[in-house]
């Protein structure tokens, strides 16, 4: 029953969010100030020949009532028929294919990193004692603010400039299938998303190691290492957990700079390649891509959530889990 | 008001007088730095920080401390725009949610999944493909995909400050909805708002910097912070300062505000 | 509590080093030394990494830009060549005659040579070439400019094709030396548009093998390569790579930590951190015009000659050229690049002097200033929208132009720098939206300077491009132009040039800044030459240098 529910919920959620950023396409395309047929086609650059004008007039049926064209636009994403690329001839999908294993790749792997590094420093700053450790954790605390203010595009030069160039110790460039090519762009991405999951892995570990389930357990004779791993860290590690669906997508937005820098091929670099040229098929067909990879990222969190923690292994209610209210961070972009 | 001042500490005071000096810059720039932060002088380009050009000059002579100084006003203006949306959007978002009937709740839990899914880069980048580039588009963008967050925070106050015993005592006294909502659903539910949302400036600036690195971004010489940062970012070998001194600001304007809006949560409560 | 805390530290800093130590060597793919004393060696494979915008069509008849240029040097060739002294000289074609009119050209092929893909080329091949780009569904834009004057080829025997002109060209062998009138199989065009963009097939040294979109387009050895003067012997390398690196900074540490052997597109400032190290730097202006700023003469206010005069005396781009380009190039004040042997400077036209500039202004009507110390006429500002295509110019182009936006605001103009992607920028310019503009036009000799100001070029293609921005319309203008075009002889087609240049100067339609940049690193190979056309570089006799 509760995968049957999961696996309807995850459905609806999809469902919910290809029509509103169909929605939202539709209307931002017409809504601006670029004619909709100029800009599928790429504006006036775009050396269109009459018949391709007349062929994307059909094939988006810009003479149709607008009632009529925003029915079309839902049917055409529902049916996952993204269009062919005006600037380099080939279907949308083709593209979105090649280019998003690479970035899965390294948002998995900044994911991972990130988790790790905020686990550390979090760890790290609750766990000091005395004068010392006070100010090793007041100066993690300090460089948490800090990374999450940190431009990729400013700490991935950095990276590029002292430990490939300098130091040569790395590869500059990052290539699929070259793991070497991987470090500093997943070290780039996941730093700044560090800074943040730290500061919420903090405050979720300080909260539990008072809370009255770790009071309990110890008064049941539990060693302190089973405390930690049964209880502490995996009240701690919640909230983070339910933020992966946020994180994925601030790491896709990272990608689309970090894959530039480091001249990796991957969904970010073709939603910009794509912007640049104005090549819209390609944009709504990645940004639908990303909303749907949304979806799978939070309902596999959903269910990584009903292992960790009993208490949801009930029917939820609404957005928030029952304990979110003093806990629940906030997800920034 | 003394007390407040005690209570916020040292890191506090610190943090309120960087910010002091924030809004001193945004307000009267020319006080700090009298200068034209536009002024141009290739003969001095590329000066590294000493006595006179505390942050050195760039690759046009111009002095970056009076550029700093000088684009305080719109860089903050870019995180305090984006953050207004977020927190505008949320605010309507997270009481219907947290306040409102079940099914209103179940509904904005859904529209706030769907922000959720659209990331600010992405959304940023498809509002220049279909309107065209400018700081507008990226701003909007980074407004737009700070709200659920935002929302989310809200709306689990709200539930907790309306489930309360206070909110329960004063509803049988005979208070009405919008007095409670003035009185206790409002207070409480800010300023836990405000420690997160202050970061949220800092990260504004930084996302809308990432569009300038794109090369979407703000309109030369403007010296939105961000911008400078990016254009610094090609001289990092051999000028560091053009990058590290606005990089220095940015993070000093974010760490402030986050300590203060931290502090002054405590405070409050 | 405490004690699992360092297991998980210890752990993931156990995942971050295994990952770093599987990286030693794993950048094998450039096999660039990092001792320079090495010795050539045959084989390797060569990386090459473009900062261009990747090409959407590897064929250089479709559209046809710079990035297309480049790559496709390695395995296109063209009819003719072009040394560096601006000589035509023998490539497909070993020789041609023209009639006495004009307007018959006759081009004999070598015999025997072919297509990597066994097709001949013949007279036949010629003829398809040229109606493929001018074909309106290839969407050609510089190919078909170049061959806007040929009606027909017509196939006399296999290795001769005869051009019938519409009207004399005495710009066509300059035309036909460019990369996008390269020659490429019939058999290959036959495959229709979207396999001949992924692969399209010549006699180049190198073969297109594959295509990795974002990434790089994979090339490998013709082992069937005749040279221009008919000897067989194929390049020293066995492949190059070809890599698409949009970030400078990234592209210069690349080259320095030996993952790439060339380099395009380096900061000026990187190419002088490279003098006295392993690093080679290659200068090629690129031929035909300078690269300059137009001012937009259909609309006010740049349809005042004294506005246009007042803004270049007061631009001083000079002590920023110096400062920014840190010695790598030197300031122009022609409309044409410095290698066309017909060049004419006149730099007393350009000099800077803001008190003049003052007075052209106040001459012109603008006598107010507003509250920001901008002029203003009938309370209209004088301002001056300057779309910026962040692609095609580099950080050091985009600072002087905020420079000179800080010189001509002492006059009183206010400029506004936008910059914008490459769509936007076509739009702004579509729509006349736009005072000055900076655009890069690439064409072998003089000739560019009757697709950049004759006033046919403000009519726009169907393309919907236009390449005069300055929308010069001067009848004295296009009657030196033409006549230059169908001169045959020298002398008179210089003299008539040196004309045309001197009215495009003194009218004050464009302020020349330097020629168009093009510049290469290289370093662990040697060998590496440009060609006299549009100056990309050739790997046919490159080696890579091993100790």
């Amino acid at each position: 029953m509760t995968v049957l529910r999961l696996v309807l919920g995850a459905l609806g959620r999809a469902a919910l969010v290809v029509w509103v950023t169909a929605t939202v396409v539709f209307f931002a395309l017409r809504g601006g100030g670029r004619d909709p047929l100029e800009a599928i086609l790429g504006g006036p650059g775009s050396q269109a020949g009459p018949e391709a004008v007349e062929a994307a007039r059909t094939e988006y049926g810009l003479d149709n009532p607008v009632v009529v064209q925003y029915l079309d636009q839902l049917r055409r994403v529902a049916t996952l028929d993204l269009g062919t690329s005006f600037s380099r001839r080939v279907p949308v999908a083709d593209l979105l294919r090649d280019a998003f294993p690479s970035t899965v790749v390294l948002a998995a792997t900044s994911l991972v990193l990130a988790w790790a590094l905020a686990l550390v420093v979090a760890l790290v700053a609750v766990g000091a004692r005395g004068p010392v450790g006070r100010a090793v954790a007041g100066v993690l605390r300090g460089l948490e603010v800090v990374a999450t203010v940190t431009p990729h595009f400013w700490l991935g030069a950095v990276l590029i400039a002292v430990v490939a160039a300098g130091l040569g110790w790395l590869p500059a460039t990052s290539t699929p299938g070259q793991p070497a090519g991987l470090v500093l762009p997943s070290i780039t991405l996941a730093v700044p998303l560090a800074g943040f999951l730290g500061q919420l892995m903090r405050d979720g570990l300080e909260e539990a190691g008072t809370a009255p389930f770790t009071t309990s357990a110890r008064a049941r004779g539990a060693s302190p290492a089973r405390v930690f791993t049964h209880h502490t860290l995996r009240h701690a590690s919640l909230p983070v957990l339910a933020l992966s669906g946020w994180a994925v997508g601030s790491l896709l937005s990272g990608a689309v700079v970090v894959e530039l820098l480091f001249g990796r091929p991957g969904l970010g670099r073709l939603l910009v390649d794509a912007t640049l040229v104005g090549d819209v098929p390609v944009v709504i067909g990645a940004v639908v891509l990303v909303a749907l990879l949304y979806v799978v990222v939070v309902t596999v969190t959903d269910l990584l959530e009903r292992v960790l923690d009993p208490r949801l292994r009930r029917p939820r209610a609404g957005v928030a889990t029952p304990d979110d209210a003093s806990a629940e961070p906030v997800a920034l972009s | 008001m003394r007390g407040t001042a005690r209570r916020l500490g040292v890191p506090g005071g610190v943090a309120a007088a960087v910010v002091a000096l924030m809004l001193l810059a945004v307000v009267a720039p020319g006080v700090l730095a009298p200068g034209d932060p536009t002024a141009i002088d290739p003969a001095g380009a590329m000066q590294a920080p000493g006595w006179g050009v505390w942050f050195g000059t760039d690759e046009s002579g111009r002095d970056v401390w009076t550029r700093v100084v000088h684009g305080a006003s719109s860089s903050l203006g870019v995180g305090l725009a984006a953050t207004a949306i977020g927190t505008g959007l949320a605010l309507v978002l997270g009481f219907a949610a947290g306040l409102g009937p079940r099914w209103l709740d179940v509904g904005v839990a859904r529209v706030v999944e769907v922000l959720y899914a659209l990331p600010t880069m992405v959304l940023a980048l498809l509002l220049v493909a279909v309107q065209g580039p400018g700081v507008a588009a990226s701003v909007l963008a980074v407004g737009l995909a700070t709200a659920p967050g935002y929302a989310r925070i809200l709306r689990a106050r709200a539930r907790t400050v309306a489930g309360s015993g206070y909110v329960a005592a004063a509803r049988l006294e005979g208070r009405s909805g919008a007095w409670v909502l003035r009185r206790h659903v409002l207070p409480n539910s800010l300023w836990p708002l405000v420690a997160v949302v202050t970061l949220g400036i800092g990260q504004a600036v930084v996302w809308v910097a990432a569009l300038s690195f794109i090369g979407l971004g703000a309109k030369p010489p403007s010296s939105e912070w961000g911008a400078m940062l990016n254009a610094g970012r090609l001289y990092l070998t051999t000028s560091w300062w053009l990058t590290v001194c606005p990089g220095l600001v940015i993070t000093a304007t974010a760490a402030a505000l986050t300590v203060l809006g931290r502090r002054l949560g405590r405070v409050a409560s | 509590m405490r004690r699992p805390a360092p297991v998980i530290a210890l752990s993931a800093l156990a995942l971050v080093l295994s990952a770093c130590s599987g990286s030693t060597g794993g950048d094998g793919e450039g096999s660039g030394s990092s001792d320079p004393s090495g010795s050539a060696q045959a084989g390797g494979t060569l990386v090459y990494a473009t900062g261009d915008a990747e090409p959407t069509c590897l064929d250089p008849h479709v559209g046809g830009n710079y990035p297309q240029a480049l790559i496709s040097t390695q395995y296109l060739e063209p009819l003719v060549g072009r040394d560096a002294d601006g000589t035509i000289t023998p490539w497909l074609a070993t020789g041609w005659t023209v009639s006495e009119d004009g307007l018959t050209w006759d081009f004999t092929l070598a015999e025997g040579r072919t297509f990597t893909d066994g097709t001949p080329v013949d007279a036949a091949a010629v003829k398809a070439n040229v109606e493929h780009l001018q074909d309106p569904d290839t969407g050609s834009s510089t190919g078909y400019l170049a061959v806007g004057k040929v009606s027909e080829v017509e196939v006399v025997d296999a290795t001769t094709a005869r051009f019938h002109l519409s009207a004399p060209d005495a710009a066509l062998l300059e035309s036909l030396s460019q990369q996008w009138t390269a020659i490429q199989s019939p058999a290959g065009i036959e495959r229709g548009q979207d396999a001949n963009c992924a692969a399209p097939i010549g006699t180049g040294p190198f073969v297109v093998e594959a295509w990795t979109p974002q990434q790089q387009v994979d090339l490998v050895r013709n082992e069937d390569y005749v040279r221009p003067d008919g000897t067989a012997e194929p390049a020293a390398l066995e492949g190059i790579t070809w890599r698409f690196l949009p970030d400078a900074a990234t592209r210069y540490a690349a080259l320095g930590s030996g993952q790439v052997n060339v380099i395009d597109n380096p900061q000026p400032d990187s190419i002088v951190a490279s003098e006295g190290t392993d690093i080679t730097h290659i200068d090629a202006p690129r031929p035909g015009s300078s690269n300059r700023i137009e001012l937009n003469t259909a609309q006010a206010p740049f349809d005042d000659v004294a506005v246009r005069e007042a803004f270049i005396r007061s631009a001083n781009p000079e002590p920023g050229i110096e400062t920014l380009f840190a010695g790598v190039t030197a300031p122009s004040y022609s409309p044409l690049a410095s290698v066309e042997p017909t060049a004419y400077s006149d730099e007393s036209l350009f000099g800077y002097d803001l008190d003049e500039a003052e007075a052209l202004l106040d001459g012109a009507g603008w006598t107010e200033r507003d509250a920001d110390g901008y002029r203003t006429r009938d309370g209209e500002r004088l301002t001056v929208r300057f779309p910026v295509s962040t692609n095609q110019s580099v950080a050091a182009e985009q600072s002087l132009f905020e420079q000179i936006q800080a010189n001509t605001r002492q006059a009183g103009f206010e400029v506004v720098l936008e910059p914008m992607d490459l769509s936007a920028w076509y739009t702004a310019l579509g729509e006349n939206a736009y005072e000055a503009v900076s655009a890069p036009y690439t064409k072998v000799g003089p000739d560019v300077l009757r697709v950049l100001y004759h006033s046919d070029s403000t009519v726009p293609a169907p393309s919907g491009y236009f390449a005069n921005h300055a929308q010069v319309k001067d009848p004295a203008l296009d009657a030196l132009l033409d006549a230059a075009s169908a001169s045959q002889d020298e002398a008179e087609r210089a003299d008539l040039y040196a004309q045309a240049q001197a009215i495009v100067l003194e009218g004050f339609y464009i302020l020349p800044l330097y020629d168009q940049q093009n510049h290469f690193l290289t370093r662990g190979v040697e060998g590496v030459e440009t060609l006299g056309t549009v100056s990309t570089p050739t790997f046919v006799d490159a080696a890579l240098t091993q100790s």
